[in-house]
């Protein structure tokens, strides 16, 4: 079952790339095609699972170099679910989106189609190494995705930077497991087994969850090591982009949530408090960043950062409803992401710039894009938190979920929340609003092809807004689960409780709240 | 009684009208249906403000004098957290959902009236439609935690409906202020919202009453939920020091007006009526709260002297009156404060529909070019001397019934309060006398010479609306929320009634700028709030912005950079050593070694017999 998702796409990616004399066209709609049918079966998968199960389902265990600890193992549960599901959806849209006219259209649809798969093996692999081997091979595929079909003169210093970046992350990730396997003294430990890292000793387990930190800290991105992410957001194409924000990054908080939270529950207590400030310290930089800048997509790029600290808060915080709205900001995220990059790419290309302070009145209902700036309205809207949108629901979930925790950290992002509103009101007043400059304003049509993915994301924003159960569903029993795991006192946590002030921050008032 | 138990359950649709006029308003924005033009979808949200009037008033009657029922429909229970949706259908509730949908009636036809050329017809219903419905949804809900999410949706709306002509720049700065402000009030009282469940354990008013009477909280803990509770308030009531963003509202299309300076800015008292127990858990916010209020109320009342803008001179006085129910809440007269909610809510709407009529026919809203009016437009002028004395504390209109509740709770206990009260209500009499005489009497100004009646649209509504307004004592005693003559204190009414005759001063003078030159600049600038704000928070807030922006780029990715050059993984100097794509050859294959060798030495390390634990 979970086979179908990881390999059709790289069969089809293979045909795509080498079938011989295939038209551009044929190939953009054969990728559409498989994309269709990806999203297809991901639905189905969804329409079979069990919400009241949390553990793994649909589980698939092949031995593949059994001497390495290399199982070919698969199963989602209810926090890869969504992320399989939206990766499925984004991929679409990012294929739907890009027109048959790019220059080497076989090798770039091609590409797709891997990234799609090593995301998606990503977000299903149950063995540490097989995570680690789709990890790595999305990373090439964006990288020539950057560096070949990107936006501007910079785009190979941006690939260059995402390269380097991603691949010291991965040499992270790799040292972390190697280095579990290596202190749990047998490659079983790679079977993603925690009763065998739990076991480990307090300083190895520190050891190695830092090590987790740094490497999907840079791919989600934490302060202070995001600074790939502006560059190559910005200089990839938008369906690239679409990839990029809307599905890449959630594998690091992935990754974090399923290897550091759920390999080393106990430790987790440990650097909680310490993640919990470098979550509001990236909420915060990322919005006061986007507020500084007059590249719309480099705006978005850095609201991107932002929001992803509100996750790594929920997941510090590590209740049952900051777990759970973390998953859903991951998805809410990824759809908002997307829809923003998309509808940036859409006024490039018909007004010719990004700049904010060229940009004017699009709002215009004859001459301008009345519809674009309408969604680009709703969309930057529901990034900025207003209820009745899926965004909302999502960061009201982390922000009640956490405040008991560390209520500080939970304000500060509050107050972020309220910048977040701030440059997406400068952006709208900019772009969409304001007098269109008649003299310039002969812009072309906006198609149903450039439409059609905004609208399907925005409704998906507003139906999840209006109805998030359907979204929680699906997630309840195993943040719940995972919340307990963190929360049931182990034998690390006993020595933790003797080293004085851990968790308590002594900072505010409202910290002696129950 | 069966029959009145299924329409009590049919609440649901009264702000569902509403909604479905707003959505089916949709599709003649962007163009898609242009054959008929935008007028339709006026039409169809005036009769779904119809039928929502109708249902409310029938429910209304049908259950006048029963206890209040309550309903619910969970929305979202996960993971321990049960958000449900509670509906408090009462008497109360159903009263004030009648007023927003009666006010909200008369305000569409008056727009139909009034932007009768404009080519927004569709984003303008659909925004008034949006209004009703989260107004009349904000006040059958019984839960904070509803509130927030409707004030929020409401801010958004103030957004588009301020940013209606978004040609213009004072209207995009407007819209963005407005939004702003407002949003900066609902993240605090979001901060509330979070803080009070983990204490309270629920966000239902009732409830909430019920806690805050047996609740031990810390004091400071109670004092800062107080504040965060009250800054959603002070924004949506534009209250000092969140205030300029009415002022700079007044940009946005007049019909609007109508709602936002009667039922708009009530949202924000209403729920800090409804919070008034969790308030009073901390004696200090309630200093606070009287605090606002009477700054909010003085100053409101005198920067209204100072404007020449006739919008601007009423709109400040909803800041002032807004004050006026703060100071209620803050000592806790929670019915004194409803009361003034209605009987300003109704001559505020009529304030605006009759200055507007003038706006419309004479094209100006500056005193200095008007008057004269008197003659030719008796309907207006009327309208406008029934609201002003529904709005000052003159026997026997409605606001004097409100003042004297307010007074009489505070005679004995607060007398420097009762001689604010009274100096507001001089002031705000003087103000209206004012700007009665500056547009209806004196000699017809330049852009007054030729003033007919408008036409229908605009006449009859407001006519109407002055009638009700007449009438509103009449249905206060009717409701039995008059107070009983006999309870009050005499000196009171009396000392309220001479208090309104400056109004009288007010006509005399016809002052269209106070003859101090300092105290006349210094109020026309709103105290100079604007620019305190330009030279505080949001120049913080911009050069903080760039400083972020600066360190990123230069410092921590310089930083980044610095290594990349040293190293041999440097895109830069890649891009400069070699030609074409073979960097990315040559990458690939450093990382595929990389990761083939640890893997190889794992399967090395973890064999090696001195690592294996026995």
């Amino acid at each position: 079952m979970l086979s179908v998702l990881v390999w059709l796409p790289i069969v089809a990616a293979v045909l795509v790339g080498f079938w011989p004399g295939l038209a551009a066209e044929r190939a953009r709609q054969t990728c559409l095609v498989v994309a269709t049918a990806l999203f297809g079966w991901s639905l189905w998968l969804v329409a079979r699972f069990d919400p009241a199960q949390g553990g793994l389902q649909f589980a698939e265990s092949i031995a593949w170099a059994a001497e390495l600890g290399l199982y070919y193992r698969l199963g989602v549960d209810g926090v890869s679910l969504p992320l399989v599901v939206l990766n499925a959806l984004l991929t679409w849209i990012a294929l739907y989106s890009s027109p048959s006219g790019v220059k080497r259209p076989r090798l770039y649809f091609a590409l797709m189609l891997l990234v799609n798969a090593g995301l998606t093996g990503g977000f299903v692999a149950q063995n540490l190494i097989l995570f680690v081997l789709f990890y790595e091979l999305g990373l090439i595929p964006l990288y020539l995705l950057i560096a070949i079909w990107g936006d501007s003169e910079r785009r190979n210093y941006a690939a260059m930077k995402f390269l380097v970046y991603t691949a010291v992350s991965g040499v992270c990730i790799l040292g972390a497991f190697l280095g579990i396997a290596l202190a749990a003294g047998t490659s079983a430990a790679l079977d993603y087994n925690a009763s065998l890292t739990t076991a480990l000793p307090l300083q190895a387990q520190l050891i190695l969850l830092s090590l987790l930190l740094v490497g999907f800290g840079i791919k989600i991105p934490l302060f202070p090591l995001h600074t790939w992410l502006p560059d190559a957001y910005t200089e990839a194409s938008p369906p690239v982009a679409i990839l990029l924000g809307g599905v890449l990054a959630k594998l690091g908080t992935y990754g974090l949530l399923r290897f550091g939270l759920g390999l080393f529950p106990e430790t987790w207590h440990l650097v909680a408090p310490g993640l919990a400030s470098l979550g509001a310290l990236t909420a915060a930089m990322g919005a006061l960043a986007a507020l500084a800048q007059k590249d719309i997509k480099r705006m978005v790029a850095y609201s991107s950062i932002g929001h992803m600290g509100y996750v790594l808060l929920a997941m510090a915080a590590a209740t049952h409803l900051s777990l759970l709205g973390a998953v859903l900001q991951m998805v809410s995220h990824g759809l908002i992401l997307a829809v923003l990059f998309h509808l940036v790419g859409v006024i490039e290309s018909k007004v010719g710039t990004r700049d904010l302070d060229v940009l004017n009145g699009l709002m215009n209902p004859v001459r301008g894009l009345p519809l674009v700036s309408i969604l680009l309205l709703v969309a930057g809207m529901a990034s900025a938190g207003i209820p009745g949108l899926v965004g909302f629901i999502a960061e009201f979930l982390i922000l009640q979920g956490s405040f008991p925790v560390f209520p500080v950290q939970t304000l500060l992002c509050v107050v972020c929340s309220g910048l977040t509103a701030v440059y997406f009101v400068i952006l709208l007043s900019r772009t969409c609003f304001g007098r269109l400059d008649n003299a310039t304003a002969y812009y072309p049509a906006v198609g149903w092809s450039e439409r059609t993915p905004a609208l399907i994301l925005t409704v998906l924003i507003l139906v999840f807004g209006l109805r998030p159960g359907w979204l929680t569903i699906w997630s309840e029993k195993t943040t719940g689960e995972m919340a307990a795991s963190v929360n049931t006192p182990g034998p690390v946590a006993r020595v933790a409780s003797k080293i004085p002030q851990v968790r308590s921050i002594p900072l505010n008032p409202l910290s002696t709240l129950p | 009684m069966a029959m009145v138990e299924t329409l009590v359950q049919s609440v649901w649709w009264i702000p569902g009208y509403s909604l479905i006029g707003a959505v089916s308003a949709l599709p003649w924005f962007p163009g898609l249906i242009r054959r008929t033009g935008p007028r339709p979808s006026g039409y169809v949200n005036l009769l779904m403000t119809l039928f929502a009037f109708v249902h409310a008033l029938v429910l209304l009657v049908s259950t006048w004098g029963q206890p209040p029922v309550r309903l619910s429909l969970t929305w979202l229970a996960t993971a321990g957290l049960d958000l449900t949706v509670p509906l408090e259908v009462s008497s109360l509730s159903l009263g004030a959902v009648v007023v927003i949908c009666g006010l909200n009636l008369f305000a569409q036809v008056y727009a139909i009236g009034y932007l009768e050329m404009d080519w927004g017809w569709a984003r303008l219903f659909a925004l008034l439609g949006l209004f009703e419905a989260g107004i009349c949804a904000l006040v059958l809900c019984d839960s904070l935690f509803f509130s927030y999410c409707l004030l929020e949706i409401l801010t958004l709306g103030t957004y588009l409906l301020v940013g209606f002509w978004f040609n213009q720049p004072l209207v995009v700065s407007g819209a963005r202020d407005a939004f702003l402000t407002k949003r900066v009030g609902d993240l605090f009282l979001l901060m509330g919202v979070l803080a009070i469940l983990p204490l309270a354990g629920t966000w239902n008013f009732s409830e909430l009453a019920v806690w805050s009477t047996t609740a031990k909280v810390d004091p400071t803990v109670a004092f800062l939920l107080g504040l965060a509770l009250i800054a959603g308030p002070v924004g949506k009531c534009a209250q000092f020091p969140l205030h300029l963003w009415l002022d700079e509202a007044m940009e946005g299309p007049l019909p609007s007006t109508i709602l936002r300076n009667s039922v708009v800015v009530a949202t924000g008292a209403w729920v800090l009526i409804k919070l008034q127990p969790v308030l009073a858990l901390s004696p200090l916010t309630g200093s606070v709260l009287i605090a606002i209020g009477a700054v909010s109320a003085l100053g409101g009342v005198l920067v209204a002297l100072a404007q020449v803008d006739i919008k601007r001179a009423l709109s400040y006085l909803v800041t002032a009156y807004m004050g006026i129910i703060f100071i209620a809440v803050g000592s806790g007269q929670t019915e004194a404060a409803f009361l003034l909610l209605l009987t300003h809510a109704v001559s505020s709407a009529l304030l605006v529909m009759s200055t507007g009529s003038v706006v419309f026919t004479c094209i100006t809203q500056d005193l200095s070019q008007l008057g004269g009016l008197w003659g030719r437009r008796p309907v207006a002028g009327l309208s406008y001397l029934i609201g002003a004395a529904g709005l000052v504390a003159l026997p026997p209109f409605g606001s004097f019934w409100a003042y004297l509740k307010l007074i009489d709770g505070l005679w004995g206990t607060a007398p420097g309060l009762i001689a604010l009260l009274l100096v507001v209500n001089a002031l705000a009499a003087y103000g209206l006398g004012r700007v009665f005489a500056l547009v209806w009497l004196g000699k017809p100004g330049q852009m007054s010479e030729r003033a007919p009646e408008p036409f229908w649209l605009i006449s009859l509504p407001t006519a109407l609306l002055a009638g009700f307004s007449l009438h509103l004592p009449l249905v206060l005693q009717f409701s039995g929320l008059l107070p009983v003559w006999d309870d009050f204190h005499l000196e009171a009414a009396v000392l309220l009634t001479v208090s309104c005759l400056s109004g009288l001063l007010g006509v005399r003078l016809r002052w269209v700028e106070l003859p101090w030159k300092t105290v006349q600049t210094l109020l026309a600038n709103d105290f100079y709030t604007a620019a305190a704000y330009r030279q505080t928070v949001i120049l913080g807030v911009d050069l903080v912005s760039r400083l972020v922006n600066h360190i990123d780029r230069h410092v921590i990715d310089g930083l980044v950079n610095l290594v990349g050059h040293l190293s041999l993984f440097s895109g830069e100097g890649l891009k400069y050593s070699t030609t074409g794509r073979t960097q990315f050859y040559t990458l690939t294959i450093l990382v595929g070694v990389v990761v083939m060798g640890l893997l190889v030495s794992l399967s090395y390390i973890s064999n090696l017999p001195i690592l294996a634990v026995d």
